[in-house]
């Protein structure tokens, strides 16, 4: 599978998650693994922000050569459907790669395979719905 | 309840037949996307918070404006209009709204501070979770070791497998595996009710 | 007395079980990492001080199997597993998500049943000071009493959970599945999906400013409708898309001025 080249965007799937201060069950979560996490702002978890971070995210093991992109680092995304790009930061370690290893979703005729990326709600909420539970989109650096 | 249906049949007659006073596709084509993509939503810097976009608990309710009271304790006030669309658990209407809610909001922020909402989302979770037990209309999930109880509404709650098409039927849900939830959290309880569960491969 | 020479052999055998995976495991490490432990001597130094309390644990383990009974042998039970209540107490004070670190290799925040458990063989321990015979001496009492002590410790490890109850659930649900009632109709996201492998959805998706605002059947077709904004003003899209057969080539899309913004 294609390492995600900084030059080349490539298209996965991205969910999204809260973090930070928050009601209900995000309550618990915290700043995230980067202490600054907040489902307000332009936030984003990555599956390779260490080496303890790699270990539980495994992207591995869905055939994916995710480089190594540590707190601070932004990336530009925009849903497969639409051209609106938005610009977030790394803040957290996730998603859980490996437990949805082959998973496809599509939108307008195309479509993306595996979940390299998590946003905040406010990130996502600028590409998508939030009731939808993953999306297809393009990532950059 | 008779203009919701009247609204209704206009606008089935308007994209099932045929009407003169009605923009098509086609007509839409002809506009360049890059003119009419919100230039509010690329203005927002990386890891920077997002004006358009409210987070917190809904402290007040007078008319179409809620006020939130944010995670951080800052205060927002949300206009609905027509235009909003609202959602707990399904698709709703802005009188969905209780006091004591959990929201999430995107719109518009307008000058005297306010933000004028294109879609509010209430109590909605996203949760990563193992099922640890099924039973009648009701699903045990554990969420990062606290336990979460989803309900399983009739009608509205589907299974996404494998990412084939979402169904009804969720008799293929199996103890022990990992799972995506979204669902509108009971507030002040360890309970959701379950909008969509997307059962890992 | 044989109940409290029984402890030594269940009590041991536990401190036993729980050295295994911290001496032997090749996960072992990594799980430490993440264990509440790692917050206590910091991550440069939570491997070996992980194996160090792996080995004390074998220690006083194999003190209270092996023959020859000694008091001592059963209060370093006692200050073990006083000090596994004082641990978890920090843990879920300090580092709630973080693994208890305690009995296994899978994550395991600190939770009631992680205090229930310490606090059983912590009176197990105290039981087995009393002790004066070896638990060899009356075998089949003790293998009794080890069964029904060792089950509880099971029921109170949730990191064995996977072994044993995970997988009564899932026969009770193979036999009959809770869920198998529910009556199997088109579902509201599955109509969603189709809608965004349309080419109507395409045309317009750049325009839409909500989430789905209101939706209907009527006959073959599901209407949904998004607020949408052209050049000329606010709109509603409706889009019309087939209810009953999964053709997203045959969705259609109309945009419908509304009047201004109403507020509710």
């Amino acid at each position: 599978m294609a390492e995600l080249d900084p030059r080349a965007p490539t298209a996965n799937e991205t969910s999204w998650f809260c973090c930070g201060a928050s009601w209900g069950p995000c309550g618990s979560a915290g700043g995230g693994a980067c202490g600054n996490c907040s489902s307000g702002s332009r936030h984003c978890a990555w599956p390779n922000t260490s080496d303890a971070c790699f270990s539980i995210t495994r992207p591995d093991k869905c055939g994916n050569d995710v480089l190594r992109r540590t707190c601070g680092h932004t990336f530009y995304v925009k849903s497969l459907c639409g051209t609106t790009e938005i610009a977030v930061k790394i803040a957290d370690c996730g998603p859980q790669t490996d437990l949805w290893c082959g998973e496809q979703s599509c939108c307008s005729g195309k479509c993306a395979k595996n979940r390299l990326l998590d946003l905040t709600p406010s990130a996502y909420s600028a590409i998508g719905n939030l009731s939808s539970g993953v999306m297809p989109v393009n990532i950059r650096s | 309840m008779a203009d919701i249906l009247g609204r209704r049949r206009f606008l089935s007659s308007a994209v099932l037949g045929t009407s003169a006073t009605v923009l098509t596709a086609t007509t839409i084509g002809s506009l360049a996307p890059e003119a009419l993509a919100d230039p509010v939503k690329l203005d927002v810097e990386a890891g920077a918070p997002d004006p358009n976009f409210v987070e917190g608990r809904i402290t007040g309710i007078a008319g179409g404006l809620l006020m939130v009271t944010g995670s951080d304790r800052t205060l927002n006030q949300i206009h609905l209009t027509k235009a909003t669309s609202v959602w707990k658990l399904r698709p709703t209407t802005a009188d969905a709204a209780r006091v004591g809610d959990g929201l999430y909001a995107r719109g518009v922020r307008m000058p005297d501070g306010t933000l004028a909402a294109d879609a509010v989302w209430l109590n909605i979770v996203n949760l990563q979770v193992h099922i640890t037990s099924i039973g009648r209309d009701v699903l045990h999930l554990d969420h990062h070791g606290d336990r979460i109880v989803g309900h399983v509404v009739s009608g509205t709650t589907a299974a996404v497998y494998n990412n084939t098409p979402a169904v009804g039927d969720l008799s293929l849900l199996e103890v022990g595996r990992h799972a995506q939830v979204i669902g509108a959290w009971r507030p002040d309880t360890n309970e959701v009710d379950v909008a969509t569960v997307y059962a890992a491969a | 007395m044989w109940l409290a020479s029984a402890q030594q052999a269940v009590v041991g055998g536990v401190l036993l079980w729980a050295s295994g995976y911290k001496l032997l495991h090749r996960n072992a490490s990594a799980h430490a990492r993440r264990s509440v432990l790692a917050r206590l001597t910091g991550t440069e130094r939570v491997a070996v001080a992980y194996r160090a309390v792996g080995a004390v644990e074998a220690v006083a383990g194999l003190l209270l199997l092996a023959p020859p009974v000694f008091a001592a042998e059963a209060y370093a039970a006692v200050a073990l597993s006083a000090g596994m209540l004082g641990y978890l107490a920090y843990g879920r004070w300090r580092a709630p998500e973080s693994s208890c670190g305690c009995l296994g290799d899978k994550h395991t925040p600190v939770r009631g049943r992680g205090f229930a458990r310490a606090g059983v063989l912590l009176v197990l321990s105290a039981l087995a000071v009393t002790a004066t015979e070896p638990w060899l001496n009356s075998p089949l009492a003790t293998v009794g009493v080890a069964v029904v002590e060792g089950a509880v410790v099971v029921a109170l490890s949730p990191e064995l959970d996977h072994r044993w109850l995970i997988p009564l659930r899932r026969w009770r649900v193979r036999r009959r599945h809770p869920l198998s009632r529910h009556a199997v109709e088109i579902p509201l996201e599955s109509t969603i999906q189709q809608l965004w492998k349309s080419g109507a959805y395409r045309s317009v998706v750049e325009q839409l400013t909500s989430d789905l605002l209101d939706h209907w059947d009527e006959g073959e077709w599901r209407l949904l409708t998004y607020a949408a904004r052209t050049a000329d003003g606010p709109v509603t899209a409706v889009f019309a898309v087939p209810r009953l057969a999964y053709e997203p080539d045959r969705a259609r899309v109309a945009l419908v001025p509304v009047a201004e913004d109403i507020f509710v």
